[in-house]
């Protein structure tokens, strides 16, 4: 646009500032009414798309075999819990949770609603480990003697020690976004038992889930004012007016009340690491509103006499340029996260994310000029004069002074920085664990561990199991291999326990066999096999072998228990497994699967280096490419590059030191990071450019003149980031809290390589789209 | 028509000063005993085919060969199974003693490893063999309990045409209602032939559990015989069907068929 239709364009603006308003009104309200709509989601299935190949195939078992996101209550007693008092605890919390809504009440395990199969001198038998109208302590101590016999139920339902036992309780599926519900309620229930001698935890997947909605919100309760305190501050330094702060604040909240607005317009859902998005709005969106202020109250010391309209679209027909080009190059980097992301949650951080980086543009555009002619021309006292500069410019113009006599040592620096960062990043752990999005001392925290410990673990290992024809489940060969999967994977490590159809089946056969241990094995016939279950039967409930057995003896579902839940231990078992498979089960009789909790942590989790890798890369060339187009020059566009690349390896330097996984929320940092610190580079190159190119300045005045005004600006505008970011370190959520830390640290890198590195390599080099050498 | 009419006749010369609503009715207890007078036959060999349907809607089916004999009062049953081979030559055996203090027995034989498995006495509320029914309500079959209910006898109601007692159930004492595994139930009897054609249950917490349909009610040897049983459990939502076919009142069946020995040698 030539200067004189921007002027005409932003004359056009001011103008017709009251319509303006209207509008930014309605579409802020319009968008803040659909934030009641806004669900929470959790679990841990959401980091994949719903067509995901993995997902699918994973629900289709839940399906078959009636398998949910448990919710697991622990009871330990120290003294062991047989004895009658305790196994009285277990049956009153096992009826108990049958009646409260969420719990599926068909599906509750645990010693009292289990069956135990005893073989008897004529036969077997099929019936409670005990009925609690008989129980005694001496009853109690059979059941002891019962889980002895029952390899089963050791480790799964018992810990081996004897002093705790769990309380498997699943929920039913209308109240997957709702977990916190059914949290609550049961946390209430086991807070009423004050019983001597017993403690109570709660954990499992379902409880993981309902926890963390519960968490997030407190947690956003939190962070998202004390940010939007540390913003108004950095802007009360910055300008000391009341406008000087309201403005952009108002800017900041349409930002994200639009964004997460549309969200929930949209019906996406609010996940845990979209609770990190309001914050880094926040820090993002005040940026445009900072340098907006800053060129009018130096416009206003300038001229006097010039009247609010005048001063407003002198300063718009200024900075419209710089503010378009830094809100496109964030807008680029999350956009790159949007584009090279697999899991749902991080693709809409990056569209909505995005999103509100476009509303901070349009509202910075349209309306704080607006906003600006329904008040009076103003200074800020922090301007005085044209040529007075105030503290935070000496400190910039110091900076200044020591580039100009030290490009070299700098230059170094940034090398070093280089090599560094790429050992760094060679060395980078991807990582993920669920309970460490939770501070170490949380009781669900506890929980976790505390069952991990005692007993066969919380974290689920399904592998599915499928014959061709009716009834190929009875056969020999078939469960042979079941049972060699089962001992091969247990002898991985992490894995604890597992539980298939082929456990009951020795377990008939022993019975059978007047419970000698020999015969613990499988039988050797095809009929008998059939014939076990037929006098189960006879005994038994119709629905015993639902979660482990289809009703066409056709399919079946292994579960391995592992008492890690991190990403690194679940990838070593899940590799170790398909290559089992892979050589074992290659028949067309006979196919496994991997699935469960543990093979779609490691599908997601495994696309998550690639995704941070290519995420930061798309960000880079766009940003170059942006930044080549604005200037028109690729020289100019490379410099731009330049502090943000050494931003994001000094990242993985610290990163390696300090021990930080890739994990979900800190996979982001590059993206952002790049792309909002890019913005102290364009800004930069922009302002050099004209006091050496345009005003033709010689270099030192140019540099001064640079440093004590955009330098001042930029000042502001890190800090405001810088603050903005370190706000998410206040977060419990430790992933928000590392994210934070680590764009906060890279904004600090690229603002000073861009205020350092940039002018050094300018110095140094004096590349003709600065210096015309004529 | 004429048989209603004469117990009304009864119960109004017994109880003549009740008012005319509870006259017209005849009474729960009685409408039980009249379900145990019926003519079963001594004898009875049949084909029972079992088709059991889980809550996704896949079946399995088991064909047997059921053979019925009355012992005076104590009542013995046989089943062999045909189908699917994986089971077949399986054998059950049941002897339901008349005195209730005395448990019933009964055996599996298992042709894979050619034994004889006693079960141990189930509970009369436990499943048999994989089916929606209860041990209990096999025995009955279209009977219901003299001893185990309370009855209250509601209104007549028509089930597919024919007019039924509807009569209310609730188990006389708690002991009763844990073995049952029923905390009410609900029978519908025809006022004709004193059989069940339908009735509904309730599991011990007072959750709708179970609906029994008993249809094709006719003349077998001029012998009323039942053809069809459906059961829809609501909690589960698994369902059986039982086929009766080949009804037969007149092969005499030998008191040796009903052995531990026959169980073994097959028929």
């Amino acid at each position: 646009m030539k200067q004189n239709r921007v002027e005409a364009f932003f004359n056009k603006v001011v103008s017709n500032y009251r319509v303006i308003l209207v509008v930014c009104a309605l579409l802020f309200l319009g968008s803040v009414m659909f934030l009641p709509k806004l669900s929470k989601d959790t679990r841990y299935d959401a980091f994949l798309p719903a067509k995901d190949s993995v997902l699918i195939k994973r629900n289709q078992l839940k399906e078959t075999f009636g398998l949910k996101d448990p919710m697991i209550i622990a009871i330990v007693n120290d003294k062991g819990i047989f004895n009658k008092n305790s196994l009285k605890i277990v049956y009153e919390i096992s009826e108990q949770l049958k009646s409260i809504s969420g719990i599926d009440p068909d599906q509750i395990t645990s010693l009292s609603t289990e069956n135990n199969i005893v073989g008897t001198d004529s036969g077997i038998l099929v019936k409670p480990f005990y009925d609690i109208e008989e129980l005694t302590d001496e009853k109690a101590l059979e059941v002891s003697k019962s889980i002895d016999d029952f390899e089963l139920y050791q480790g799964s339902l018992v810990s081996h020690d004897k002093t705790t036992t769990l309380i498997v309780a699943e929920m039913l599926d209308s109240y997957d976004m709702k977990q916190h519900e059914v949290y609550n309620s049961l946390h209430e229930m086991i807070s009423q038992y004050n019983i001597k001698d017993h403690k109570f935890y709660l954990a499992g997947e379902g409880a993981v889930s309902g926890y963390l909605i519960k968490y997030i919100d407190e947690d956003a309760m939190r962070t998202n004012p004390f940010a939007g305190l540390v913003i108004a501050l950095i802007l009360i330094f910055a300008y000391r007016t009341i406008r000087g702060v309201l403005l952009p604040n108002l800017m900041v909240l349409a930002s994200v009340g639009i964004a997460l607005g549309l969200m929930a317009a949209f019906g996406v859902d609010f996940f845990v690491i979209t609770n990190g998005l309001p914050v880094v709005l926040i820090a993002i969106a005040v940026a445009d509103g900072i340098h907006i202020l800053g060129e009018y109250y130096e416009l206003a010391i300038k001229h006097t006499n010039y009247t609010q309209k005048e001063l407003v679209v002198e300063t718009m027909v200024k900075m419209w340029r710089p503010i378009a080009i830094t809100s496109f190059t964030t807008i680029s980097g999350f956009m790159s996260i949007a584009l090279s992301s697999y899991m749902p949650p991080m693709i809409y951080f990056g569209v909505f994310g995005a999103l509100g980086v476009l509303v901070a543009l349009l509202y910075a555009l349209f309306m704080i000029p607006s906003a600006m002619m329904l008040l009076k021309p103003q200074k800020s006292r922090v301007f005085k004069s044209v040529d007075k500069v105030d503290k935070f410019g000496n400190i910039m113009l110091l900076l200044g002074s020591f580039v100009v006599k030290q490009p070299k040592t700098i230059l170094i620096s940034g090398i070093l920085i280089i090599i560094l960062g790429i050992v760094g990043a060679l060395k980078l752990l991807i990582n993920e664990d669920r309970i460490k999005n939770f501070q170490s001392d949380e009781p669900i925290v506890i929980a976790d561990q505390l069952i991990n410990n005692k007993t066969d673990g919380t974290s689920y290992l399904d592998v599915l199991i499928e014959t061709p024809q009716n009834e190929d489940l009875f056969k020999i060969e078939n469960l042979q291999k079941i049972d060699s999967l089962q001992n091969y994977i247990e002898s991985i490590s992490y894995v604890k326990g597992s539980t298939s159809i082929v456990d009951f089946i020795k377990k008939m056969n022993q019975s059978m066999h007047e419970n000698q241990e020999a015969f613990y094995k499988i039988p050797d016939n095809n009929q008998l096999v059939a014939q076990y279950f037929l006098l189960y039967s006879a005994s038994g409930d119709p629905t015993d072998f639902d979660n482990y057995i289809d009703y066409d003896y056709k399919l079946a579902n292994v579960r391995f228990r592992m008492n890690s839940g991190e990403y690194i231990n679940e990838k070593e078992v899940i590799n170790k497994a398909q290559k089992y498979i892979n050589t074992h089960f290659t028949s067309s009789q006979i196919k496994a699967t991997l699935s469960g909790k543990v093979a779609v942590d490691t599908h997601w989790i495994s696309k998550l280096g690639v995704n941070h890798f290519l995420g930061a890369i798309i960000a880079l060339l766009v940003v170059l490419f942006v930044s080549a187009i604005s200037f028109k020059s690729l020289i100019a566009g490379v410099l731009t590059v330049i502090p943000v690349t050494i931003s994001v390896l000094f990242i993985y330097t610290v990163m390696g030191v300090m021990d930080i996984w890739l994990a979900v929320g800190t996979s982001m940092f590059a993206a952002i990071a790049i792309g909002v610190g890019v913005d102290f580079a364009v800004h930069t190159i922009d302002r050099l450019k004209y006091f050496l190119n345009e005003k033709k300045l010689p270099i030192k005045e140019a540099y001064t003149e640079f440093y004590k005004s955009a330098g001042r600006a930029l000042l502001f505008n890190f800090l405001a980031l810088a603050l903005g970011f370190s706000v998410l370190m206040t977060s419990s959520v430790p992933p928000l809290n590392q994210f934070g830390f680590l764009v906060a640290i890279a904004v600090i890198v690229s603002f000073l390589g861009s205020m350092t590195l940039l002018p050094a390599i300018i110095l140094l080099t004096k590349p003709k789209f600065f210096i015309n050498k004529k | 028509m004429k048989s209603i009419l004469l117990v009304l006749a009864v119960v109004f010369a017994v109880n003549s000063s009740s008012i005319f609503a509870q006259q017209k009715l005849m009474d729960g207890q009685r409408i039980a005993e009249k379900t145990h007078e019926r003519n079963e036959g001594v004898t009875l060999k049949r084909n029972l085919i079992m088709e059991l349907k889980d809550k996704r809607g896949k079946t399995r089916v088991r064909k047997t060969i059921a053979l019925r004999k009355y012992f005076g009062k104590e009542k013995r049953l046989l089943i062999f199974y045909e189908t699917p081979s994986s089971v077949k030559g399986t054998g059950f055996l049941t002897f339901d003693y008349p005195e209730a203090s005395k448990d019933d027995d009964q055996w599996l034989y298992l042709p894979a490893l050619r034994k004889t498995r006693r079960i141990s006495a189930a509970n009369r509320g436990d499943y048999f063999l994989g089916t929606d029914l209860t041990y209990e309500d096999i025995k009955l079959e279209t009977k219901i309990s003299k001893e185990d209910y309370n009855y209250t006898t509601i209104r007549i109601e028509k089930i597919d045409n024919h007019e039924c007692y509807l009569i209310e159930a609730t188990p006389k004492n708690i002991a009763t209602k844990k073995e049952l595994g029923y905390s009410k139930a609900k029978f519908w009897v025809d006022s004709k032939l004193w059989m069940i054609r339908k009735s509904e249950s309730w599991d011990i917490a007072g959750n709708s559990l179970k609906t029994v349909k008993i249809s094709d009610i006719r003349k077998v040897q001029n012998i009323w015989t039942i053809h069809h049983i459906l059961v829809t459990n609501h909690k589960t939502k698994h369902e059986t069907v039982f086929k009766f076919e080949n009804n037969d009142y007149q092969t005499e069946l030998s008191d040796d068929y009903f052995t531990e020995e026959a169980l073994v040698n097959g028929l």
